[in-house]
């Protein structure tokens, strides 16, 4: 048989699958081998964001961290890596949270066997029989929108580690889309394994002969790639800093849903994409807020004697069929805010929700938890016509996720790969939102380069972020 | 007239519940009466005040020439940055909550049961009310104490057999401390605890619509 290729070589074959810009989460084993097999890039720019279950995103490959005084990082092998420019940290519930909610473009893994129909076990499993131990690997072929399996294509001791029949031992069942072994790269598809690159050297039959499954043979079989394709590079790193307001949310469609938040006051509250939707005029909006709009009416969080820009706008130029909030209308009757008026005159709809449950809801929506078991509203209007369920004596009921179209949410500070830091109280629900929506847009006071802001600081890792925009400095808050 | 005697003022409810917080403990303030209790903390404790803006260890509203919006309290009140304190969002602000980390809240309420349903987000008659965070509190705040006037603008009871408005949370409230009086929802009805000087246990049940039990040791308000 021909020589077979060593790991590093199998790295670079997974890179020539990865394209600009994409978040690419590397489980333990030859994965961790995949940032070394990049090929070398200018400071400042971060062409594939890797993301590690140890709980790093954004680093550049082995090596130690070279910012004074912080701390060791790891990869999910427990090998030191370094931060690359705009890399952050992240807890573990966040980091599956990423891949829940098909923030991870791709993940690669090394599981010990894949099946025709891209089912896998786990290495760990393997290697412990009778123990089952899927670790992450479970969250990240589960999560990723494209999973990359990296394994040897046998055992040691000649095994087969591609075959035919699943073992009723999976970690996960039809999660792998592409299979990348030292002699060839064959994609999963619904008549089974098919054979699209082999080795220098190797011919089908040679892989064939090692494979425990039937292989059908791509027309175009040819020699396994190894280049980086940036042809998109420039526009991925480009992309996220918008010119304007309106530039940023140009898209934004009649009938949209769109999260727009503060917590009621101005301090937190996208003001300047707030008038810039107003200005654009598209209706039939269902916004979600905790608030739809009180600041005006009470002075709600506003310096006295200021009138501030809230929802209120929005309402008042007709744009909003319907409000999801938790606070919608002013405490005092007698100042009724525009939400209210509209509502009375029967122009709005309105989904009442306690405060905490839809926190809850946004973070379920972004992290791919479809629903979730809350007491909040046990016995009362909120529980009518929802599922209840007693748990451990105590009273539950369900409560579904909740996702938008676009979120328009206020920073104080972004880097220009959409990290984002906020001030005091004003992160409250712009942080929850974030990763709600299929476009997030960053309103912030600064834009800084990548490595600017403190990775141990950043609140909103840009995975969650699409475009940012600066604050004018002239704009003001108040009418 | 019962209704015309002389009542407490809210500041002295409000230190009537003060003496409720326990020292060191983490604790939540509704809007109204609730907001006061801070200023009658005594000097030897510490309490930790949690908002769901999204900050924990605040304490004193800001002078009027120091007003940030960035640093508000859920009453949308200034608050004055102090050491230690610590901002969080809205997800982790109610994981607080509903994970049981918080001791007390105290909220304001339109009527409370004798068994201690809470109706403090609606009144029927204005036909939308705002929820914030008071049910995820009801719900999820190891202790609720409930700091109102005993009865209502026109006189009516605000303490009932069974809530007529729309209700926060069912059997939520451990406490109730009034303008008249301190009362326990137990199981087994309503308990009178503490009556205002000048007050008597008759005189209370004139203005309450739900049965009073009467505490064996029932004493004068103690502050």
């Amino acid at each position: 048989m021909p020589e077979r290729l060593d790991e590093l070589t199998m790295a670079r074959r997974v890179v020539a699958e990865l394209r600009p810009g994409q978040v690419v989460a590397l489980g333990a084993g030859l994965p961790g081998r995949v940032p070394e097999a990049m090929p070398p890039f200018a400071t400042g720019t971060a062409p594939v964001q890797f993301l590690s279950e140890s709980g790093v995103l954004g680093y550049v490959g082995p090596g130690e961290s070279s910012r004074p005084g912080a701390g060791a990082l790891v990869d999910s092998g427990g090998n030191p890596v370094a931060l690359g420019p705009g890399g952050s940290l992240l807890s573990l519930g966040d980091l599956a949270g990423m891949l829940r909610g098909g923030a991870v473009d791709v993940a690669v893994i090394q599981p010990a066997q894949v099946s025709s129909g891209g089912d896998f076990i786990s290495w760990t499993t393997a290697a412990t029989p009778g123990i089952f131990a899927p670790g992450a690997a479970v969250d990240l072929a589960m999560g990723a929108q494209k999973v990359i399996a990296l394994l040897p294509h046998t055992g040691s001791d000649g095994t087969r580690n591609l075959v035919a029949d699943s073992s009723p031992l999976t970690d996960g069942r039809n999660c792998v889309n592409l299979i990348v072994t030292d002699v060839a790269a064959l994609r999963v598809t619904e008549q089974g394994l098919e054979l699209v690159e082999v080795a220098p050297g190797w011919t089908a039959d040679d892989v064939a002969a090692l494979t425990g499954a039937p292989l059908t043979v791509a027309p175009n079989l040819r020699e396994m790639t190894l280049a980086w394709n940036d042809a998109d590079a420039d526009a991925a790193t480009a992309g996220k800093v918008y010119p304007d307001g309106p530039a940023a949310i140009a898209d934004l469609p009649e009938g949209a849903t769109v999260m727009i938040d503060g917590f009621g006051g101005p301090g937190g509250m996208a003001h300047y994409l707030l008038v810039s939707l107003r200005d654009q005029g598209t209706g039939n909006l269902t916004i979600i807020s905790n608030t739809a709009g009180i600041a005006r009416s009470v002075n709600f969080g506003t310096p006295p004697g200021r009138l501030a820009i809230d929802h209120s706008i929005l309402i008042d130029h007709r744009q909003v069929r319907k409000a999801i909030a938790t606070y919608p209308v002013s405490p005092s009757a007698s100042r009724p805010s525009s939400f209210e008026l509209a509502y009375r005159r029967g122009e709005v709809e309105l989904e009442l929700v306690p405060q905490g449950t839809l926190a809850e809801r946004l973070r379920a929506g972004g992290a791919g938890i479809a629903a979730f078991y809350t007491p909040t509203g046990v016995g009362t209007l909120i529980a009518e016509g929802k599922e209840t369920r007693t748990i451990d004596g105590k009273d539950y009921i369900l409560e579904e996720g909740l996702r938008a179209d676009f979120c328009l949410i206020r920073g104080h500070k972004a880097d220009t790969l959409g990290n984002v830091v906020y001030k005091g109280t004003s992160r409250n629900f712009n942080a929850v939102m974030a990763p709600a929506a299929r476009i997030t847009v960053v309103e912030v006071d600064e834009i800084v380069a990548p490595g600017e802001l403190d990775p141990e600081l950043i609140v909103t890792p840009g995975i969650y972020v699409n475009r940012i925009v600066k604050r004018p400095e002239d704009f003001s808050a108040y009418e | 007239m019962v209704a015309e005697k002389e009542r407490l003022e809210r500041e002295v409810v409000a230190m009537r519940v003060a003496k409720e917080l326990p020292d060191g403990g983490y604790v939540n303030l509704g809007i109204g009466i609730p907001t006061l209790v801070s200023n009658f903390i005594a000097d030897e404790s510490v309490v930790f005040y949690h908002s769901e803006s999204g900050v924990l260890n605040c304490g004193p509203l800001a002078e009027e020439d120091e007003q940030d919006i960035d640093l508000i309290n859920a009453g949308g009140q200034f608050l004055q940055p102090v050491d230690g304190m610590a901002f969080f969002n809205t997800v982790d602000a109610f994981a607080m909550i509903r994970g049981g980390h918080v001791d007390v809240t105290v909220l304001g309420a339109h009527q409370v049961s004798a068994r201690g349903d809470l109706a403090n987000w609606m009144l029927p008659e204005r036909g939308v009310g705002n929820i914030g965070g008071a049910m995820d509190l009801a719900a999820g705040a190891r202790q609720v104490i409930v700091a109102m006037e005993h009865t209502d603008r026109q006189n009516r009871p605000k303490i009932v057999e069974d809530c007529t408005y729309p209700i926060t949370g069912k059997g939520c409230v451990s406490l109730i401390v009034t303008d008249l009086a301190v009362l326990q929802p137990t199981p087994e009805g309503l308990v009178l605890k503490e009556v205002a000087p000048g007050w008597s246990a008759a005189e209370v049940q004139e203005l309450t619509d739900a049965r009073l039990i009467i505490a064996p040791d029932l004493k004068e308000y103690e502050l």
